[in-house]
């Protein structure tokens, strides 16, 4: 069996001064993936940044928000013929030096999706509380639903297969694809997997959740993730 | 023809007049047939009960109202909800809609670009 494509998508809004630092290392720690940055609708030079890096680059007109981008993501890999696409974030949280162990179980057919998860084992992260009893309780839900224990449900650190794509190219969560996500998947039938991983600091710009969305975030995800239960897997 | 009250007369001839600005607007096209139907629907009902006294009493009994008034008044609100809950759907639906659109903009201005630009631009590349 051949090597399988691999495609690196980044969702980028306003990540001018955080893109070239994130890039780079990819290029020098995971130098056999192609790389696509789905500039989300940048106010600032976002776009121009990532082409001068030289990777391939997708510009939404309109902010979208991070599903959007991925999204879009998603449908350029398909379209391209990739086997694989991995989320990865613009601002320097998610060290590509993981890649290989993210997509080791993917390539090995051990599962769909494969989740850099901060709590598989000790890592040093710790969130603020707020965040921490978010994540418990979506862990929660998801457990119900999944039915297996999956800590690190907010990582957006992750790998999907062929098949997940094209599922997510006609249904998927629009605002955060999260624990909803996760649960629309293993409805599917499809495995998820976590696999251990040390997330950093974001190095500059702005969080895609600021003050307002993080309100909105618990109720949107514990509505998005009860109708990923009821509804019926196309 | 015996009314009840002034209120009657006024909210059925508000009715009446609310039906031909809808109509109105149709007819300059300011408004697509689909979003009228609903509100011609609904001034009509409205218009019906303000002209016709036995029949708004009848349905005021029926419904267990204190006065007419409040069951033109609930009509006009059980209309409200039932549009706003319609344009919320609608609302969903463009959003979705938008969103694919703009997903297939984003996608095919890449293509232009790349079979435009010098040769390594094409793709995703490293």
């Amino acid at each position: 069996m051949s090597a399988p494509r691999v495609l690196v998508v980044i969702p980028a809004h306003d990540e001018q001064e955080s893109l070239p630092s994130t890039l780079a290392e990819v290029r020098e720690k995971a130098p056999g993936v192609d790389v696509l940055v789905v500039d989300d609708g940048s106010r600032d030079r976002t776009a121009e940044v990532a082409r001068a890096c030289g990777v391939g680059v997708v510009r939404h007109p309109v902010n979208l928000g991070v599903g959007g981008a991925l999204q879009t993501g998603f449908e350029f890999a398909c379209r391209h013929g990739y086997d694989i696409a991995v989320q990865l974030d613009a601002d320097g949280q998610h060290d590509p030096a993981y890649l290989s162990s993210l997509l080791a179980p993917v390539v090995e057919g051990r599962c769909e999706v494969a989740i850099g998860s901060r709590y598989v084992e000790r890592t040093g992260y710790r969130a603020p509380l707020g965040r921490r009893l978010g994540m418990l309780l979506f862990s929660a839900v998801v457990r119900a639903t999944v039915g297996r224990n999956i800590t690190d449900t907010t990582s957006g650190f992750r790998a999907y297969d062929r098949r997940v794509m094209e599922v997510c190219r006609v249904d998927f969560p629009k605002d955060f694809p999260d624990a909803p996500l996760l649960i629309a998947m293993a409805r599917r039938g499809f495995r998820l997997l976590e696999v251990p991983v040390v997330m950093r600091e974001r190095q500059a710009g702005q969080s895609f959740y600021t003050l307002s969305k993080q309100l909105y975030y618990p109720y949107k995800n514990l509505l998005a993730s009860l109708m990923a239960m009821l509804r019926r897997p196309v | 023809m015996h009314f009840i009250s002034r209120t009657q007369v006024i909210v059925a001839i508000g009715a009446v007049l609310l039906a031909l600005y809808v109509l109105d607007l149709v007819r300059r096209r300011r408004l697509s047939e689909e979003y009228s139907l609903l509100w011609v629907v609904c001034t009509a009902i409205i218009a019906v009960l303000g002209f016709s006294t036995p029949l708004l009493m009848w349905i005021t009994k029926v419904l267990g109202m204190f006065g007419a008034a409040s069951t033109v008044t609930s009509f006009g609100l059980a209309f409200a909800v039932a549009m706003l809950l319609y344009l919320s759907v609608k609302l969903s639906r463009l959003g979705a809609e938008h969103q694919a659109l703009v997903r297939e903009l984003a996608l095919l201005r890449h293509e232009l670009e790349a079979s435009h630009g010098a040769g390594d631009r094409g793709g995703a590349t490293r």
